[in-house]
């Protein structure tokens, strides 16, 4: 790779400065000898010379490179017209050197050509890559810089080329530092102080940073990524580095957190507010049960409470709402998931089996609400359900937790419903399990047998769970 | 006691389902209590388990392992055995949990057994019905093939538990 960017590079050693003489000086020289053999009587070994003038030409100028063959094996072919001995001329040896000459000539400048046409292309795509880039040699030296970093930083290839990867640096932060292409050469240790976010990802160097006085003194937030160039060997040749503006993800990123946050404090300000309102409600409702005793105040006054109760619940949903999808998710054991829902709820007289102790699921760290919200629903009086069965079956896509209970199930007319946003209570709850589920490609649907009792079923796709010690 | 024989508090500190003070506890075992279970059934065919197949139920008195149930996942279907309780821990019921626990867990799959003549209406009650032997799954028949067709001579008899036949609370009849 290396070799290959050097090779495109129009900045040339003295070998590539200097390669029409060199085939100049070579074929004179290859004539020469052979001259001199012939006017000597040597007329074997020596035209092999003619080899390396032919090759070099070849391989230098593709598109040259037979016809320079061809103009070599004329000139030999004067030199034994001329100083050959005459049965020399036309014997089988001198005639198969001639075409061997040509043929050998013709091969390498086919191969040179598609070389060059593969560089080419390969050269190309490090020109046109949308991000920033610039590759290094071993040595530190620029030997690619492509045209989006030429329009990032106004420096064109022509000045950057061989400059020292210092050179980078400064052009980006302004002052002399190492470039994550000078890490990955030099295996350095990475100082979080220079990249506080600096990790590995896929191989890959990669870090974020903010510049205040790029890009004109307005600041930019740049991702760098940056890998080693290895040759056959798989040793380090060099390094090669992309940088990527951010600056408008990173605005916007701020800009829904900002959001978000302010969102959060209004919604928590309305949600301290109705609580304390309810609290109030619910005095009033305490001194009604105590001060009246005519039994149709009091159903009314069960009604009112019941929709506080309601209240509450829709409180407390919002809140758990706000959380969903801020943390990361992460593997969790499922069995501890359950136990954590069944503790959060007054589980009563009704029995609750969960049989998930070595499975584990890729989920968002709100699990536990998810199995919360159904077990609620299962628990409620009037399911008229006694006993909760949680456990899981392997399927050709995945897996699935089933959940289910042995009350009156859930009418089929409803079942559509279950998982979306409503007006009444009944449906946010797992309208919240469905979106906690949905952030790690999970599904849930119920496939119970209204009378028979509710089933809930969550599909977790194959790559989303795992069982200990099976897979 | 629920009526399938199952303890009937939910949760212990290891989420095992057990009666606070009696000490009796029924789980699935995780892979790091597999040599426990191998160390019971050294005394039944020397079976062991192996976690990439086996699902294992297990009822244990006063921390003591003490009945075993196990669901193997071969290619073509789910196969239950390795049910043993030993000699000094029976007629306590606690098979009836180990087997229990592994039909509440595993009731979504169906379910073959041989079942040791004497023992099928103790399964029956968990569901199980005869079948032909032709009608089990390639990989459960092979385990029988040295009894060559005469199994009643070896005294087992072939037995499913049928997916979604909606028992999933069982209540085999108390004793």
């Amino acid at each position: 790779m290396t070799q290959i960017l050097r090779g495109l590079s129009p900045m040339k050693n003295p070998v590539q400065r200097n390669r029409i003489l060199i085939i100049l000086i070579l074929s004179l020289a290859s004539l020469g000898a052979n001259l001199f053999g012939m006017i000597a009587g040597v007329t074997i070994v020596l035209s092999h010379l003619l080899y390396f003038p032919v090759i070099l030409a070849s391989y230098w100028f593709p598109r040259r490179g037979i016809a320079f063959s061809v103009i070599i094996t004329a000139l030999y072919g004067l030199l034994i017209a001329f100083f050959g001995p005459d049965e020399q001329l036309l014997d089988i040896l001198s005639l198969s050197r001639i075409a061997m000459l040509i043929i050998i000539g013709t091969v390498v400048a086919l191969l040179a050509r598609n070389l060059a046409q593969s560089e080419q292309q390969l050269h190309d795509i490090i020109e046109f890559l949308p991000d920033a880039t610039y590759a290094v040699d071993k040595q530190g030296k620029i030997i690619a810089w492509n045209r989006a970093v030429e329009e990032m930083t106004g420096k064109m290839k022509s000045s950057m080329l061989g400059k020292d990867q210092t050179d980078v640096a400064r052009i980006f932060c302004g002052e002399d530092r190492p470039m994550l292409s000078s890490l990955v050469i030099r295996g350095e240790k990475i100082s979080p102080v220079i990249y506080p976010e600096i990790r590995q990802e896929s191989g890959k160097l990669v870090a974020e940073r903010y510049l205040p006085n790029f890009s004109a003194g307005r600041g930019v937030h740049l991702r760098l990524s940056a890998t080693a160039l290895v040759d056959a060997g798989g040793n380090v040749t060099g390094a090669i580095e992309s940088i990527r503006d951010v600056t408008d993800q990173v605005m916007m990123q701020e800009a829904l957190e900002n959001a978000n946050h302010r969102l959060n404090t209004l919604s928590g300000i309305l949600r301290h507010d109705l609580s304390r309102r309810l609290a109030v409600l619910y005095g009033h409702l305490r001194l009604g049960v105590m001060k009246f005793n005519d039994p149709e105040v009091i159903t009314f006054i069960a009604g009112i409470k019941e929709a506080a109760n309601s209240i509450m619940r829709q409180i407390e949903i919002s809140r758990e709402y706000r959380d969903i999808g801020a943390t990361q998710p992460t593997w969790i054991p499922v069995q501890d998931a359950f136990q954590s829902a069944a503790g959060r709820i007054e589980i009563g007289p009704v029995i609750f089996h969960a049989w998930t102790e070595r499975l584990e699921v890729f989920s968002d760290p709100h699990l536990s609400t998810v199995f919360y919200h159904i077990l609620h629903n299962s628990v409620k009086s009037e399911t008229g359900a006694s006993r909760i069965i949680a456990t899981y079956r392997i399927c050709p896509e995945g897996c699935a937790i089933i959940i289910e209970d042995n009350g009156k199930g859930i009418a089929e007319p409803q079942k559509a419903s279950l998982f979306v946003q409503r007006e009444d209570s009944y449906g946010r709850g797992l309208f919240l399990a469905n979106e906690i589920l949905s952030i790690t490609g999970m599904t849930i649907r119920e496939t119970g047998i209204p009378g028979q009792g509710a089933r809930f079923e969550i599909r977790i796709p194959s790559e989303g769970y795992r069982v200990e010690g099976m897979y | 006691m629920a009526q399938d024989g199952l303890p009937d508090q939910q949760f212990d500190r290891t989420g095992a389902r057990g009666i606070p003070g009696e000490y009796l506890v029924v789980k699935e075992l995780v892979v790091s209590e597999f040599p426990l279970a191998d160390a019971l059934w050294k005394d039944y065919h020397e079976t062991t388990g192996d976690p990439a197949k086996d699902r294992i139920f297990g009822a244990f008195f006063q921390g003591d392992l003490v009945s075993l149930a196990r669901c193997r996942r071969h290619d073509g279907g789910f196969e239950v055995d390795g049910i043993w309780t030993p000699p000094p821990h029976r007629n306590k019921g606690y098979s009836r949990m180990a087997v229990g626990a592994l039909i509440e867990a595993c009731h979504n799959d169906d379910l073959y057994m041989y079942a040791v003549s004497h023992l099928t209406g103790f399964y029956a009650r968990f569901g199980f019905l005869p079948i032909p032997e032709k009608d089990l799954p390639d990989p459960v028949r092979e385990r029988y093939t040295w009894a060559a067709g005469n199994l009643e001579g070896a005294e087992v008899l072939p037995m499913v538990r049928r997916a979604g036949i909606g028992a999933i609370f069982v209540r085999p009849l108390t004793q």
